[in-house]
């Protein structure tokens, strides 16, 4: 038995610096914050006294569990936006350009952006999309327009234009690597025995490519779901998502409270991605 | 259906489109950081100037523009980038050589390492945070900020790892043994090249990644702030085109980067293509 054991060590100690500390610096703490949420809160100071009192709180004051919807709405919006701007730029390059040099220096445009620093992208939004901002003079300079448009900047369309911009990368890479690796022979093929364009679509292409679309959902979900930093710039502070909650709560040193939060945004993500992971287990397509 | 040339065509015009929405923002930022000293953060441009930058690189010493306080900051965040990208590159590269013999409960060690970027910053920050406050252990960048940043990145070194080492023919690592190479010499010699573009790339996430986040580091970075951090306090004040000059540099940076890489990775694929040689070498 013991023999057994310093073989399982010599072949497998490998696994333990990475699962060591996942378990010990995530794991644990993710667990903390589930017991801290039941601590009682006092204006200054958290006791672990076991209590219930602040998810009555979450539950029963419309200003947190709004955030809770808004979140859930947000995140709906901005993973439909993002699918439906950046699968055909997918298609377009994963399917209809031909050659293979041209097809990586596409991608690489599209998905550039995502070198450069999160916060300075949403920064560059505020000149776009202000009262004064280049798109209003653009949109009046071509006489689309004879006012500036107001709901730009500051509200929740400023947003979430904000963030679909953003996390668009996470689309269209993931898709367009899958498309483009679809052998053409296969679409001909499929055409030569007579499937129309639907055919192919529901059978070859959306099977073909549902690793890189549930990897792109994955992505925008998780990084929309804790988002708050695009919230209070874009938006004005006018959209509470879970993440502003909890951000505001450790702010005002109200520790059990933004537990509270922290535990329903784990909640909802689990929920999100174990659904996602039921269309593909990312796991086989390494 | 990708034969049709009018489909090819509209495709090809919201592409076009597409770049724009992409990089739109940026060139407004990037000529409205120009702005001469009585220029604003929005059009119109009231002339042509780098007063700005020389203002962010403290150049100028008076200015109506309280200076971004980015100096200190950026030093902790090229050190800590540094810690990351290695501690990240080392453990990806430990736990995907795992994964080269079976094991039990492959999904679930897989997943435990995916959770470092499935799970929120704000969450793991929160968690962080709430244990040091506990134990008394007090938080600062090169601490818990390392811990939380290595959570991040590691998945991304991990996946990087991962797939060299699947795409990796363990018979020529047996080969050279079988040829009479020592351990050392068989890691120096077909390991280490075989598996070198891989941790260049992850090198290069890791680094990336971790100079760029904040989520996490919010609750758990300790007083002394990073880079992001910095510039995060800045959202809830009055923006100067300051900031403007400070993210076109900060692009710059992250494409040099990025360029640099390319010239690595290019020079090992020559010596890959040169180095055929490999076994006259051992010999």
């Amino acid at each position: 038995m013991s023999g057994q054991r310093g073989n399982w060590f010599t072949r497998h100690w490998q696994l333990i610096p990475g699962s060591a500390w996942m378990i010990l610096f995530l794991i644990a703490p993710l667990i903390m914050m589930i017991y801290v949420s039941f601590w009682t809160q006092t204006s200054f100071d958290i006791k672990p006294d076991l209590t219930t009192k602040s998810w009555q709180t979450f539950f029963s004051q419309p200003v947190y569990y709004s955030a809770l919807w808004n979140t859930i709405r947000v995140w709906l919006i901005v993973l439909v936006g993002t699918f439906v701007l950046g699968v055909p730029v997918a298609i377009f390059i994963g399917l209809f350009v031909r050659s293979n040099t041209v097809q990586t220096i596409l991608l690489v445009l599209a998905v550039i952006p995502f070198w450069t620093s999160f916060l300075v992208r949403i920064v560059a939004w505020k000149p776009m999309l202000g009262q004064n901002g280049a798109l209003n003079i653009i949109l009046m300079k071509a006489h689309i327009i004879s006012e500036p448009l107001s709901f730009l900047l500051y509200t929740e369309v400023g947003m979430i234009i904000g963030m679909i911009q953003i996390y668009l990368v996470f689309v269209v890479g993931p898709v367009t690597f899958m498309l483009s690796r679809i052998d053409p022979n296969v679409i001909e093929a499929a055409r030569d025995l007579g499937a129309g364009t639907g055919r192919i679509f529901k059978d070859i292409l959306l099977p073909l490519s549902r690793p890189g679309l549930v990897t792109g959902a994955i992505f925008v979900s998780v990084l929309v779901l804790g988002e708050f930093a695009t919230p209070a710039s874009l938006s004005g502070r006018k959209v509470n998502l879970l993440g502003n909650v909890i951000v505001t709560q450790v702010g005002s040193l109200k520790w059990a409270f933004a537990s509270v939060a922290g535990v329903v945004l784990t909640v909802v993500i689990a929920l999100v991605i174990v659904g996602l992971l039921r269309i593909t287990d990312l796991r086989k397509e390494v | 259906m990708y034969k049709s040339p009018i489909l090819k065509w509209i495709l090809g015009v919201y592409y076009g489109l597409f770049l724009l929405f992409l990089y739109g923002p940026f060139i407004v930022m990037g000529i409205l950081s120009f702005q001469p000293q009585n220029g604003g953060p929005q059009f119109p441009m009231r002339g042509f100037s780098i007063y700005w930058y020389e203002q962010l690189l403290g150049i100028i010493g008076t200015s109506r523009a309280a200076p971004l306080p980015v100096g200190p900051a950026l030093v902790r965040s090229l050190i800590l980038a540094f810690m990351v990208m290695v501690t990240s590159t080392v453990l990806g590269t430990i736990t995907a050589q795992a994964f080269r013999h079976r094991f039990k409960h492959t999904g679930f060690m897989f997943y435990l390492v995916m959770l470092g970027f499935i799970v929120p910053g704000v969450l793991v920050g929160l968690g962080v945070a709430l244990v040091s406050n506990q134990l008394h252990i007090d938080k600062h960048w090169w601490l818990t900020g390392y811990i939380v940043h290595v959570i991040y990145t590691f998945p991304f070194s991990f996946l990087v790892m991962l797939a060299i080492f699947n795409r990796f023919d363990r018979s020529v690592e047996e080969a050279s043994a079988s040829l009479g190479a020592g351990a050392a010499t068989t890691f120096r010699k077909i390991t280490f090249p075989l598996v070198f573009p891989g941790i260049l790339t992850s090198l290069l996430i890791a680094f990336t990644l971790s100079y760029d986040e904040f989520p996490r580091s919010i609750f758990a970075g300790g007083p002394q702030l990073t880079l992001p951090l910095t510039i995060y306090g800045q959202f809830g004040i009055e923006i100067h085109p300051n900031l403007f000059a400070f993210g076109v540099l900060s692009t710059l940076f992250s494409f040099a980067l990025l360029a640099v890489f390319a010239i690595l990775i290019a020079i090992s694929v020559k010596r890959r293509a040169r180095g055929r040689g490999i076994q006259e070498e051992i010999r």
